[in-house]
């Protein structure tokens, strides 16, 4: 398992942060990754991989009209 | 010139005159403002004083400051004591950083009977201070239409009665453009503030800002949308304001530090280039580039609220209103502004009204009118959408509150509190796009069933229950208004910060105060209540600054700096901040610092919640909200989220759902909502420094150094 924004997602063999953001619906143009606390650079999502009982934050920044 | 303009120029009167020896700007203040008296004609000028600017700032503070002397606690909307006073604030008129332009209108609301305010574009906030002066405040009323003249190339300011047809702003805005400028290429010296028919028969009036677009050779309009300030204006029968500025430049708000906002605005427009195509496309699509993602995260507005997504939503996503903007070059509402948010629709031919067949420009559709005027009554027909966003424009109705009325109104004829007999015919279904436009135009022109829609939610819902046998306790649940305002679209049940975001607000629920539905509900940054309270304590604050300056919110986070992704707390934009901070000090030549920034707002912020108080509103029974706001009224509502509802039963309340009807499980949720809410208030009042009831505690106000005499009498009738 993991914790993505709080909540607890089933962990999957080879999880990318870009599949589990897939996986999340999150498709928000700007969003900040961080695993374990560091920040994962958007150019690197399809290639992280996120680990087992990782905490991962997405943190859709602000917008609104 | 057009014989239209010819036969105004001919009908030209002057009923009062006023000359002036335009005063020159310093750091960003004229240090002057106008008064105008429509009633008796005076026009004369006044001094800004040191604590008003210490203490009011600019802006809105000022448009407060001045609406507070002139009313008093009886005072109601349509008094002639009543004022419009716009103010555009200290950095208005910068052309080196985007978003410099605004201007803040401040009245007393039709809608709500308390204190409004709105933001607005349009060249006329930064023509009017570069004209010598920092606010206009418009009290009395006249007797006909006049027109208010302020040239500020020859210092003169007349009231005059001109031969025109307020009836359409955009027709009005061209005319009154064309009427003052001496050339084509003058056109683009003038603004002018002008509402519409639509405004003289509603509650929901709104004021159109113009700026001359050289490219399209037509004058273009932006709106202070927000609680009926155009019925004002036309209540005292003003059909417009106009304003002549010749002589812009990069240095006409004389900063005290020059080379520091340039060097501020080379480094966010060099961000915007960079990095704009890659996150927001403010550029491309403007606002509407928020449809796809709120359809997507389950928070567009769909059914009067009752649902956050829809599957026809793809009809009005943001790739479709992309492909109907016909500019393909950034556009912007003020000198300079990088971000470029403005879009318009050219050549649009509408297929019904006034208009019907002849081709008009319209500017937008922004986020809220197609989430407004579209989902939220069920329509995914982006003609529809882009027809309904011109005429609410040019009959001057707010797009926002026309969409929530509609759609409540259309829940309720769904419910059978309405049929077609009291419509006049109108089948008022969800999705029914020509019954809505209809009904658009009845508003517009004061007929049928839209004289009475103009009144607003809060109004039908007392008309439908008292006339029609509506269920009052239903339609409290389902009406979205708080405070007299209807609701902007953004679907708030699941964020319970959000729903403190609408309703503990001054004016009521726009959303300019907060916007914490990610932080809350997606990122899960504010699991407890005293986090959700500190973001509404900061947010509110932070976003009032720029109300005092005369700034739009669009460049602080619409566009993300790279040093984001390693900022301690990102949804601030800190660097964003900081150029704020570094933009106050170089107009002004002050020296404050991001915690003084924030001071600023809250003397403002508590100073207007006084003004509630002293007006009979601002205690914390004005800050409940809709239940359709916090959680599902019906059943269907429920059922359509059953999985997620069930879950947060299960797990947040402790309850068991299984084997419960629907209807037990409503009222168990509801329950739970209503507490959690409950608590959100005495959370938030008390990282505000207010009392249970909402009211701002004495030392607080002192604190804040606005414990002004006439202030500490109006609190210390609430302590």
């Amino acid at each position: 398992m993991i914790t993505v924004n709080g909540n607890q997602i089933e962990w999957e063999e080879d999880l990318t942060v870009e599949s589990l953001l897939k996986k999340m619906n999150y498709t928000f143009p700007k969003i900040v990754v961080r695993v374990n606390g560091k920040v994962v650079e958007q150019k690197k999502w399809t290639v992280f991989k996120v680990p087992d009982e990782a905490e991962v934050q997405a943190h859709h920044l602000i917008a609104g009209g | 010139m057009s014989g239209v303009v010819e036969k105004m120029r001919a009908s030209r009167k002057v009923l009062a005159e006023y000359k002036y020896k335009p005063a020159q700007i310093e750091r960003g203040y004229a240090g002057k403002t106008l008064y105008v008296n429509l009633s008796t004609k005076n026009i004369e000028s006044k001094d800004v004083t040191q604590q008003m600017k210490d203490i009011f700032i600019g802006g809105k503070g000022f448009g407060l400051w001045y609406l507070w002397n002139a009313v008093k606690p009886e005072t109601k909307w349509n008094d002639p004591e009543n004022e419009i006073v716009i103010s555009p604030g200290p950095i208005a008129g910068i052309t080196q950083y985007p978003g410099s332009g605004k201007s803040l209108v401040v009245t007393l609301s039709p809608l709500t009977n308390s204190v409004m305010d709105s933001n607005v574009g349009g060249y006329f906030g930064p023509y009017f201070k570069f004209s010598g002066w920092d606010a206009l405040e418009i009290q009395g009323k006249a007797d006909k239409d006049v027109v208010l003249f302020i040239d500020g190339d020859n210092g003169r300011v007349t009231i005059e009665e001109v031969d025109l047809d307020p009836s359409a702003s955009h027709l009005l805005s061209e005319q009154l453009t064309e009427l003052m400028a001496e050339s084509e290429q003058d056109r683009k010296n003038v603004s002018v503030v002008s509402s519409g028919s639509g405004a003289e028969h509603t509650r929901v009036g709104i004021l159109n800002f113009s700026f001359y677009d050289l490219r399209r050779k037509a004058a273009r309009l932006k709106q202070a949308g927000r609680g009926g300030i155009g019925t004002v204006f036309r209540d005292k029968k003003v059909a417009a304001l106009v304003v002549k500025f010749s002589s812009l430049s990069g240095k006409s708000n004389n900063p005290a530090d020059p080379a520091k906002i340039a060097r501020t605005g080379v480094k966010i427009t060099r961000e915007i280039n960079k990095f704009d195509d890659a996150q927001f496309r403010m550029r491309q699509i403007g606002t509407a580039n928020l449809m796809t993602p709120m359809n997507d995260y389950d928070l567009l507005p769909v059914h009067n609220f009752k649902y956050g997504s829809h599957k026809d939503a793809v009809g009005i996503s943001s790739e479709v209103l992309r492909s109907r903007f016909t500019q393909k070059m950034p556009d912007g509402c003020w000198v300079g502004c990088a971000l470029s948010c403005c879009k318009a629709v050219d050549d649009f031919v509408p297929k019904t009204g006034p208009f019907k067949g002849k081709k008009v420009i319209v500017d937008g559709p922004e986020y809220e009118n197609a989430a407004g005027l579209g989902s939220n009554c069920g329509i995914f027909d982006p003609d529809y959408v882009i027809e309904a966003n011109f005429y609410c424009d040019t009959y001057g109705i707010d797009t926002i509150s026309t969409g929530t009325i509609i759609a409540f109104i259309m829940e309720c004829y769904e419910k059978g509190i309405l049929n077609k007999e009291i419509t006049g015919g109108l089948e008022l279904n969800f999705g029914n796009a020509e019954a809505a436009m209809e009904l658009i135009h009845q508003m517009g022109q004061g007929s049928g069933f839209g004289k009475i829609a103009g009144q607003g939610v809060r109004r039908l819902k007392k008309i439908f229950a008292e006339e029609y046998g509506g269920d009052p306790v239903f339609m409290q649940d389902i009406g979205m208004e708080n405070k007299g305002l209807e609701y902007s679209q953004y679907q708030a049940k699941e964020s319970l910060a959000q729903q403190g975001g609408y309703a503990l607000t001054n004016k009521g629920p726009q959303h300019d105060e907060a916007w914490l539905i990610f932080m809350d509900m997606v990122n899960n940054q504010l699991p407890t209540f005293e986090k959700k309270a500190e973001a509404l304590h900061y947010f509110p604050m932070f976003r009032t600054w720029f109300g005092l300056q005369g700034l739009c919110k669009l460049p602080w986070n619409d566009i993300i700096p790279e040093s984001n992704a390693t900022s301690d707390s990102p949804e601030k934009i800190p660097e964003h901040v900081q150029n704020y901070v570094d933009l106050f000090n170089a107009v002004t030549g002050k020296n404050i610092d991001k915690d003084e920034m924030i001071r600023q707002s809250e003397r403002v912020y508590n100073f207007q919640r006084v003004f509630n108080l002293r007006l009979g509103f601002g205690t914390r029974e004005h800050d409940a909200a809709p239940y359709r706001a916090l959680g599902p009224v019906t059943e269907e509502e429920y059922e359509s989220r059953q999985e997620r509802y069930d879950k947060q039963l299960k797990e947040d309340v402790g309850i068991n759902p299984e084997g419960m009807s629907t209807a037990a499980k409503v009222a168990a949720m509801r329950k739970y909502r209503q507490e959690r809410y409950e608590t959100l208030i005495d959370v938030v009042y008390k990282r505000r420094g207010w009392t249970e009831n909402g009211v701002p505690k004495l030392e607080h106000l002192k604190d804040l150094g606005i414990d002004f005499p006439e202030v500490v009498e109006v609190v210390k009738k609430h302590l």
